[in-house]
């Protein structure tokens, strides 16, 4: 009964769909409640787990497995 | 953003559904206590459904749905006699209690009221207010929250709104739009309009914060020149869940009262006591009750006061609003951490328990916890600003309102106390 669809984000509606994590890191139950928020290029999900009582953020990382310099670190 | 599914799920109000059930566990206020003593029943729809509501002569109150269950005319339109609510069409009579204790056109020998209940719901008066539970017996305990029973001067504003509840509620856990939709819009429409908007509600955010408590979830910002110490960190203010919101400062004690009326209906409400440092009693018989404008004669919001702001930003959204096509940020959490809320309840309902925020054990008030130095503003002149700038400015009582915070602080200063604060 929901009202109208804003037709300009409907791929980000699909994605949404098909990339909201399902269940729970903590017991694999599925999970009750995921929403879905951005923060600059990552694309965060804020669960809940009604089995376990578990509230968490996911985000997925891509391949590569972003570190930072050390402080002191000289250049190359 | 979430799925349609969890959209519909979370935004519906109706019997039979996962929240409509939560909802049923609350007491919700449905008149204004002068209303019925005006005249004695009144229709009132609540959660998509329609009931009628009555007032004895001796002061007893009750509420039955809407149709008769003989022929399902309107009981709304029925005859208040002493001892119940009697059909306008063929004069079957219903108790306080829902029993049908009259069949008149029956003879004695082909009755069977003993065989039709009428669902009836519990009723009480508090504050001005007439209130009612619709759900499932034991009713749980009607809360005395603070605004409801603390001394001082009154007043209620209201307006029927074309959206659903759950949108104004998320409102209440979104700190940021007070820096925009009250500092930097209303500066603007102030530019046109040709007034000053107040400057404190544009000040920027340092930090946001949210805590669940026993009645929902406190609300907590750090404005720039302010640090943890200030009010609205170390105390902040809370939304009630699952459809009030606790707002005050300055003397100013406020409740935003959200009654989902149907599904794509929201009763505003915005019941204010004054009771500043240094009040006097002032009698009142009756609480005044007015309405906010939200249209204005060409179909436009009216935005240059601060609710007029928050319902146009309510209702634009639209009648359900689109959460899947939504792009939330981190400023958000507290939207998430609402829904989360709401879900969780319905689990709670669903295995039979009793949901955040239901009382049954006897009580003579209940405190909620709420910043007194709001923006750290200064009370009168939180107070001021509050009475020129927001819905009282249509309050009948206004010039009243007014006099009441400048006498009072004329009176601190002074030296000489009135009666002690109240709240």
């Amino acid at each position: 009964m929901t009202g109208s669809v804003d037709r300009r984000f409907v791929v980000d509606a699909a994605a949404h769909r098909r990339d909201a994590p399902r269940f729970c890191p903590s017991c694999a139950c599925a999970l009750s409640l995921t929403t879905e928020f951005w923060e600059a290029d990552d694309r965060r999900f804020y669960c809940w787990c009604g089995g376990c009582g578990w509230t968490g953020e996911i985000t997925g990382t891509g391949d590569v497995a972003v570190g930072h310099e050390p402080v002191s670190a000289a250049p190359c | 953003m979430l799925t349609a599914e969890q959209n519909d799920e979370l935004t519906q109000v109706e019997a039979g559904t996962r929240m409509g059930e939560v909802l049923r566990r609350y007491w919700y206020p449905v008149a204004f206590t002068r209303e019925l003593a005006e005249f004695p029943v009144k229709r009132v729809q609540l959660l998509g459904d329609f009931f009628a509501l009555w007032r004895t002569p001796s002061g007893r109150y009750g509420i039955i749905p809407e149709p008769c269950p003989h022929r399902k005319a309107s009981m709304a339109y029925g005859v208040v006699e002493s001892d119940g609510l009697r059909c306008p069409y063929h004069g079957w009579k219903f108790d306080t209690e829902g029993a049908c204790v009259e069949q008149p056109a029956e003879r004695e020998n082909t009755q069977f009221q003993s065989r039709v209940r009428a669902d009836a719901g519990v009723v009480e008066e508090l504050g001005g207010l007439v209130w009612a539970y619709v759900g499932p017996a034991p009713a749980p305990r009607l809360p005395r929250f603070d605004t409801y029973v603390m001394a001082g001067f009154r007043d209620i504003g209201w307006a029927d709104l074309p959206c659903n509840y759950v949108q104004i509620m998320e409102n209440a856990v979104d700190p940021h739009h007070v820096e925009f939709l009250h500092g930097r819009y209303f500066e603007f429409i102030g530019r046109h309009e040709g007034f000053t908007a107040p400057a404190s509600f544009g000040k920027e955010h340092v930090k946001i914060g949210f805590t669940p408590f026993e009645w929902g979830i406190i609300k907590r910002r750090v404005l720039k020149g302010a640090s943890e110490e200030n009010d609205d960190w170390k105390v902040g203010h809370p939304l009630v869940f699952p459809y009030n919101m606790r707002v005050g400062g300055g003397g100013v004690h406020q409740m935003q009262i959200r009654v989902p009326i149907d599904r794509t209906t929201t009763r505003f409400l915005l019941y204010t006591v004054h009771s500043p440092d240094g009040y006097e009693h002032v009698e009142q018989p009756t609480i005044p009750d007015y309405r906010i404008p939200v249209l204005d004669e060409h179909g436009r919001h009216v935005t240059n006061y601060v609710e007029g702001q928050d319902i146009m930003a309510w209702v634009t959204q639209g009648a359900i609003t689109d959460r899947t096509t939504e792009h939330l940020g981190r400023s958000d959490i507290g939207v998430a951490m609402l829904r989360k809320m709401f879900r969780e309840q319905m689990d709670v309902v669903a295995a039979g328990g009793d949901p955040l925020g239901t009382i049954r054990d006897e009580h003579e008030r209940i405190d909620l916890p709420c910043e007194k130095d709001k923006f750290h503003a200064g009370g009168a002149q939180f107070a001021l600003d509050f009475c020129d700038m927001g819905s009282t400015r249509f309050s009948p009582m206004l010039d009243a309102i007014k006099k009441i915070h400048i006498s009072a602080a004329d009176r601190i200063a002074a030296g000489k106390t009135g009666s002690e604060p109240a709240g």
